[in-house]
């Protein structure tokens, strides 16, 4: 079963979130904020498939220390970032260090928890090609 | 009005009149002279030095043409011969004063009986004496006059000796009159460095410069940077009512003139100039005497105009033209001004900036929580409609996400509204680049026009646009606004027309637009209703709208962006005609 963090400051939006990665059968753990997120992400052990961070915490910024935090753990976590309406340099930014995708929470008339579901099978998706590849890279190694 | 004393033995001896002449100098030039005492004193020595038995000074008031008298000495004055004033108007009825005045020479006569100038306004009278008091150009200021009981009471000793008092009276009131300039021209000066409105910096110098020449009206244009228009700032007296309008184009009339070439103009009779353009609501062509106006000029370039005139006076003999040192000294305020209105215009820039950055700062906040609350609210109707499927009956699942969509609506508009508002907050804040005009504008169409539309496009491209310093991510923002409102005022369909076109400078003069730099004109024509003439005043401002959707910002979002490209946006449609809205852009030189 996947194994999914989700990272927000709002109560209501965390276990929005939760419910709908519950119902599409993963494992999903919550943090309130950057630091939770840090320290769920250190003690995890094999580390989260996804990671889906708000960008707006304490720090108009606050997404790309999660992003930094699970990519510093294990290279192939992947990462989703959820922005406020405009916020699109940070949401670029987020990309340029790794991230797999951003996620506007406010475009009217968009079915958003629809289109995260989909972007979340596709994260999980290229992690499972990615650590596979790298088993059989290891496994080449070995036997050689 | 205190009578100086003035030390002196009986006669026109030297030595007498050399004292009175010292001691009135001495009075005239002290920083702290009281100029009536000067006059009283010079009248006091006068009389006694002709050996006169009354006598009175009269000073010229050059607006009015009016002698006026000022001193009076002897006996027999009652206050009303003391409120008497000649007028110089009529060339028959001036009396000896008044010829005195026209002439600027002294004038002696022994028998006042025979006398053409004559007017008897005492009975003893027999011999009258009068001499000019002339100011540093020749002009007469003013005339000291002496009355005797006595025939052949005065000789041409005592109109030299006269002349000398008065030359001393002379002093006093060309000190005075620079004295009064120095204090305003300090007043102004005080009241530039500590004043940051524009409007109360500008009604101050009308004020001030006011005491410094005497004037029926001056006041302040300002340019209005957005149309070159010259909009009245300020005036004293005659223009006052029309504070706040548009007085002039720049290079019409001769304050467009001024305003235009930067240089003062000058005139004894302003409505003989080809130049000239009358304003005869307010006061008739011929009642307007000499004329100066003064560039009001900033670091870069004139701000606009300072205009005094003077109104024709009644008497042809006296001329009351401005000076080349009036014309300095306005020249001097003219730049004191310009320099105090672009202090105080940068100071307000920072605090508007300063407060947006606030205002900003606040609505980016409040946006980002409510944003936060629609996205959970979502969730949770996500969940709702997940859950409705569930249940048993399908009527009760059709009533909940009924239901549910109508929450779904509900949230979509608050959305809308979020988007609105972010928008509206952020259209100033641009962060230009290069940018090729065509390309947005053809890549915004792309965008926003619907897929399956009635609307036809109709685009005309103009290949010689330069490239543009702009904000494409705003500019598209605005672009979209005017395709979707187009689109949205013609359901049954029409042409929707866009160009871009550079504009020609005789385009440019024709559209009023400044004409400092080359303009990119942007249009968005539709076959909608248009917009009526009644609310094409109001359309630009935040909170007008005619559709349901958003909260009304759309067009003030547009402004706003256009504005912050130091761009101009209008709207010229024939109302029942279709909107057609214009955006020019100033191509950087």
């Amino acid at each position: 079963m996947p194994r999914i963090l989700v990272v927000d400051d709002e109560e209501d939006v965390r276990a929005a979130l939760k419910r709908r990665l519950d119902r599409e059968g993963h494992q999903v753990s919550a943090a309130a904020d950057s630091a939770e997120a840090r320290q769920l992400i250190e003690s995890q052990s094999p580390s989260f498939d996804l990671v889906v961070t708000d960008m707006s915490m304490e720090e108009a910024d606050s997404g790309l220390s999660v992003l930094q935090d699970a990519l510093a753990q294990d290279i192939f976590t992947e990462v989703i970032v959820l922005t406020a309406y405009g916020n699109v340099a940070n949401a670029v930014e987020s990309m340029r260090r790794g991230a797999f995708d951003y996620l506007e929470k406010n475009v009217p008339g968009v079915d958003v928890y629809e289109l995260l579901a989909m972007k979340v099978q596709q994260a999980l998706e290229r992690r499972r090609t990615a650590v596979s590849t790298m088993r059989r890279l290891e496994h080449l190694a070995g036997r050689m | 009005m205190t009578a100086m004393k003035i030390a002196h033995p009986a006669g026109t001896d030297s030595s007498s009149l050399l004292d009175s002449v010292n001691a009135l100098l001495g009075e005239a030039i002290r920083s702290s002279s009281d100029v009536e005492s000067v006059l009283q004193g010079t009248l006091e020595a006068g009389v006694r030095l002709v050996g006169g038995n009354r006598g009175f000074l009269a000073l010229v008031n050059h607006e009015s043409g009016e002698l006026q008298i000022r001193c009076t000495t002897g006996e027999g004055w009652s206050d009303e011969t003391r409120r008497m004033r000649l007028h110089l108007a009529h060339e028959t009825h001036r009396g000896i004063t008044g010829h005195v005045a026209l002439t600027g020479e002294p004038y002696v006569t022994g028998d006042v009986s025979s006398d053409p100038y004559y007017l008897r306004y005492f009975d003893d009278v027999v011999s009258e004496i009068a001499v000019p008091i002339l100011g540093p150009t020749g002009q007469t200021r003013g005339v000291v006059n002496v009355d005797s009981p006595q025939p052949e009471a005065f000789t041409a000793d005592h109109s030299a000796a006269l002349g000398a008092l008065t030359n001393a009276a002379a002093v006093a009131l060309t000190m005075e009159g620079f004295r009064a300039r120095e204090s305003a021209l300090i007043e102004i000066g005080k009241s530039l460095t500590n004043t940051l409105e524009v409007e109360a910096i500008a009604s101050k110098v009308v004020q001030v410069a006011a005491t410094v020449l005497q004037f029926e009206d001056c006041s302040v244009f300002l340019v209005d940077e957005q149309t070159d228009h010259l909009v009245l700032e300020a005036s004293c007296c005659l223009f006052s009512r029309r504070i706040g309008s548009t007085m002039y184009h720049l290079g019409e009339g001769l304050v467009g003139w001024v305003a235009q070439n930067g240089e003062a103009v000058r005139l004894d009779e302003p409505a003989k100039d080809s130049r000239w353009r009358s304003t005869a609501d307010v006061i008739e062509d011929q009642e307007v005497g000499p004329f100066l106006a003064v560039p009001i000029v900033g670091r870069e370039k004139v701000l606009g105009v300072l205009r005094v005139f003077r109104r024709k006076t009644s008497t042809p003999w006296f001329n009351n033209r401005f000076t080349d040192t009036d014309e300095k000294i306005l020249g001097t305020i003219g730049s004191q001004l310009g320099a105090a209105i672009e202090n105080a215009r940068s100071f307000q820039r920072l605090v508007r900036a300063e407060r947006m950055a606030a205002w900003g700062e606040l609505s980016a906040r409040s946006a980002h929580m409510i944003g936060n609350r629609a996205f959970a609210l979502k969730g949770d109707l996500d969940e709702m409609r997940f859950l409705a499927e569930a249940l048993p009956s399908s009527e009760q699942q059709m009533e909940v996400l009924a239901l549910v969509s109508s929450m779904e609506n509900g949230i979509e508009r608050l959305e809308e509204i979020l988007r609105e508002f972010r928008d509206y907050v952020v259209a100033t804040q641009v962060t230009v680049a290069e940018c090729d005009l065509n390309a947005l504008l053809k890549e915004t169409l792309a965008e926003t026009l619907p897929k399956r539309t009635k609307v036809t496009l109709r685009a005309e491209y103009d290949g010689k646009i330069p490239t543009l310093r702009c904000d494409s991510r705003r500019l598209n923002r605005a672009f979209s606004e005017l395709i979707e409102n187009a689109v949205s005022f013609m359901p049954e369909g029409g042409e929707l027309f866009v160009g871009t076109r550079l504009l020609t400078s005789e385009e440019r003069a024709a559209l009023r637009l400044p004409h400092a730099r080359r303009w990119v004109q942007i249009e968005f024509a539709d076959q909608g209703p248009g917009v009526p003439e009644d609310v094409k005043g109001r359309i630009f401002r935040p909170f007008y709208t005619s559709r349901v959707k958003g909260m009304g910002l759309g067009l003030s979002i547009v402004k706003g962006i256009v504005e912050a490209h130091e761009g101009i946006i209008r709207e010229v449609g024939a109302p029942g005609d279709g909107a057609r809205f214009l955006i020019f852009l100033p191509v950087e030189s």
